[in-house]
């Protein structure tokens, strides 16, 4: 059981670099990103092809497939944004994403289409002893969470952050300040790509074997229910939402061992209705999610005090 | 406002997962423990059509095992979970059987996608994995003897249905193909046959699955007027595919397999009995006149003739399980999956019932398992031999049996 939870306490992990990235595309700056599932595709493909034909380190393949995915979400939306309104971006992200998935699944010279890639090596794996390796998984999962929650903070507490939550509230108000909509706008998508690669690469080392067929559109659900659960625009919140959504999914699977009268029949067909209606409760009676997004506040009596 | 804080969801957290963790806090393998077997099979998804039989099967079949005295005179436990037709699901899965349940054999797993997922958790884990997919892929490279297939491999798919394409006499064939890692070695094979025997491949593609139409592909390949056209792909390509076919009114004889062409009766429901008219379908599936398939029938209370094609094997899978743990006085696959093999191919006794093999086990003679879905013949890398493929042609809205042939 506690090998099982530190499985689960990886994906948790993984998912919540995903959430966290939705969290700072969408939360924080207000851009839609429908194109999730295939950037995620693109990190996981790049960091395993990277080692598997580039015959590069594991953590090199990881930094490419963050390089990767910032690049194509950067040229996506300097493409995109210098031509349409920010409504149609998310749907030329549908469309980029459903490309970048389309490609893995056709192009077989490189990706070997819906074969898939096997036997991706992971980080160190060759010098950590199998027994314990899961530990090190575990470990390297969390600090790569924490570093990732602790740069997006940064940026968001950062003069860079407030111009992105500007754009988000409205940016033309913005531009009327003399803030390059554009390129902020280019900087947020980049930056939360970079991270969106690097779950994707963590992914591909956790299962080490990766296909078209991982990275549906059902990816995108979970990272917006993640980011919802959370709380829009709170980092930390990002993350309890990713595992409240990984609880509901695979532990709603032991309701059966637990309750005697449900078998994998049954718990099959309303597992889905369990997960549906504990969202519906948690927006019923918690609809600004878990935490609320991090405002710079200033105490009003030094407030009261500096007006004098 | 009562605010949620680290504190109480850390709290809530722990008060949730304790309770869900105590009925594993014990020893899954001390003395007189049941044996743990994973069962991963689609309750849901694209091929959640599939799954509900395999479960009923290795439910009936453990119960079987269990009535006569188990296994090393323990009772088998099965974990039976949907595997939601996903890779990663099976993946998770796989790694609960395993860390949770503390399993030694994970069986089931229908698709390709969810075999490969599999394979290299149980590989690590030294754990038995034994799947129904056909990509030629799950066997291939080094296994360590811990991954079997009980299905034939796709490449030999392309070899009956070639062969019998030759004896339907077609002249020409073209060829649709869904993007998918089982059907390319069929449809690779496949070809190559047909030139060999002097025969032409006017054209073949390769289509994206859940495509909103499929009129281009269509044209592009019926267009060419074939004597017939090949497609392999899954039930809902295929309607789509067929719709368009009885729309453009082609004249081309249409094969396909019978996971598309007839999916216990859906095919026929989705797009009416004068559409599906004369369509071949082919799969493998069980010798229908095998006593091993006959009891199996029996043991699932199904009409006589009732055609399973993928409960058998679930059967088979929890049957040689069950016999090499018995071989080996070992319910550890370390010991175990070296028996396979032995009680699968023999030499020995032939015998056809699982409880009479698991005696003869027991009394030391040595046997020949003959499954429900197959003869349970293994090549040293895991592959099946000695399953063979039907071939029904659809009269009335009704599949009438034609042939049953073997790579």
């Amino acid at each position: 059981m506690i090998s099982f939870l530190v499985l689960l306490g990886i994906v948790v992990c993984f998912s919540a670099i995903l959430a966290l990235a939705l969290n700072f595309q969408w939360g924080l700056g207000g851009m839609v990103n429908f194109g999730l599932a295939g950037f995620y595709t693109l990190g996981a493909y790049t960091c395993a092809l990277l080692i598997l034909k580039g015959g590069a380190n594991t953590f090199v393949a990881m930094l490419g497939a963050m390089a990767t995915v910032a690049a194509a979400c950067a040229l996506t939306a300097l493409v995109t944004l210098r031509v349409t309104e920010e409504d149609y971006f998310a749907i030329v992200t549908l469309g980029v994403g459903e490309m970048l998935r389309l490609v893995a699944l056709n192009e077989d010279w490189l990706t070997k289409g819906a074969l898939g890639l096997s036997g991706i090596p992971r980080p160190l794996g060759d010098v950590i002893p199998s027994e314990i390796y899961v530990y090190f998984l575990l470990a390297l999962s969390i600090a790569l969470l924490l570093g990732t929650l602790w740069v997006l903070n940064v940026l968001a507490r950062s003069p860079f952050g407030r111009i992105v939550r500007a754009l988000r509230e409205d940016d033309v108000v913005a531009a009327t300040l003399g803030k390059n909509v554009l390129w902020a706008r280019v900087r947020v998508f980049a930056i939360g790509g970079a991270f969106i690669g690097l779950a994707g690469a963590l992914h591909a080392f956790y299962y080490q074997y990766i296909d078209p067929t991982q990275f549906t559109n059902i990816v995108i659900a979970y990272a917006f229910m993640a980011v919802i659960a959370g709380g829009r625009g709170a980092h930390a919140g990002a993350i309890w939402g990713a595992a409240a959504v990984m609880v509901l999914l695979e532990g709603s699977r032991f309701l059966k061992d637990v309750i005697p009268w449900l078998d994998s029949d049954r718990l099959a067909a309303i597992r889905i209705i369990i997960i549906g209606v504990g969202l519906i409760l948690l927006l019923v009676f918690r609809p600004q999610g878990f935490l609320r997004e991090h405002r710079l506040q200033v105490d009003l009596v030094t407030a009261t005090m500096r007006n004098r | 406002m009562s605010r949620i804080t680290r504190r109480t969801m850390l709290k809530s957290a722990a008060a949730l997962g304790a309770p869900l963790a105590f009925p594993y806090l014990n020893l899954a393998h001390a003395q007189g423990a049941p044996i743990p077997i994973g069962v991963g099979v689609p309750l849901t998804g694209n091929a959640g059509a599939y799954g509900p039989d395999m479960a009923e099967a290795a439910k009936r079949t453990a119960a079987k095992i269990n009535a006569a005295g188990g296994v090393l005179g323990r009772k088998l436990e099965l974990f039976i979970e949907d595997s939601e037709s996903s890779a990663a699901v099976a993946a998770n899965l796989t790694q609960k059987f395993i860390n949770v349940h503390k399993a030694q054999s994970c069986v089931g797993y229908w698709g390709t996608p969810e075999g490969m997922s599999s394979r290299p958790i149980a590989v690590q884990n030294k754990v038995v994995l034994m799947v129904s997919s056909a990509a030629n892929a799950i066997t291939e490279g080094d296994t360590q003897g811990y991954v079997w297939r009980f299905q034939m491999k796709a490449t030999d798919w392309g070899i009956v249905i070639s062969r019998a394409a030759i004896k339907l006499g077609f002249k020409s064939v073209g060829v649709l193909g869904l993007q998918n890692a089982f059907v390319l070695p069929i449809m690779k094979v496949f070809e190559e046959r047909m030139k060999e025997a002097g025969r032409q491949v006017v054209d073949s593609l390769i289509y994206n699955p859940e495509q909103p139409s499929y009129r281009a592909e269509v044209e592009r390949i019926f267009g060419k007027k074939p004597e017939a056209v090949y497609c392999f792909g899954l039930l809902p390509d295929f309607v789509s595919i067929i719709k368009e076919v009885y729309r453009g009114g082609f004249e081309s004889k249409v094969v396909a397999l019978s996971i598309m062409a007839d999916a216990e009766g859906k095919f026929v429901q989705a797009v009416g009995n004068q559409v599906a008219e004369g369509i071949r379908h082919f799969q493998p599936m069980p010798d229908v006149a095998a006593p091993g398939y006959k009891k199996f029938v029996q043991l699932m209370g199904a009409p006589a003739d009732r055609v399973f094609l993928f409960p058998p094997n679930t059967h088979d899978q929890i049957s040689i399980t069950a016999l090499a743990m018995e071989r080996a006085k070992s319910p550890m696959a370390v010991d175990w999956s070296k028996q396979i093999i032995t009680v699968g191919n023999g030499p020995g006794q032939e015998v056809d019932d699982v409880v009479d093999a698991l005696k003869l086990v027991r009394e030391g003679k040595p046997i020949n398992f003959q499954g429900a879905g197959s003869t349970c013949d293994f090549t040293p890398n895991g592959d099946q031999l000695g399953r063979g493929m039907g071939h029904w042609i659809i009269k009335g809205g009704k599949s009438v049996f034609v042939e049953y042939q073997k790579p």
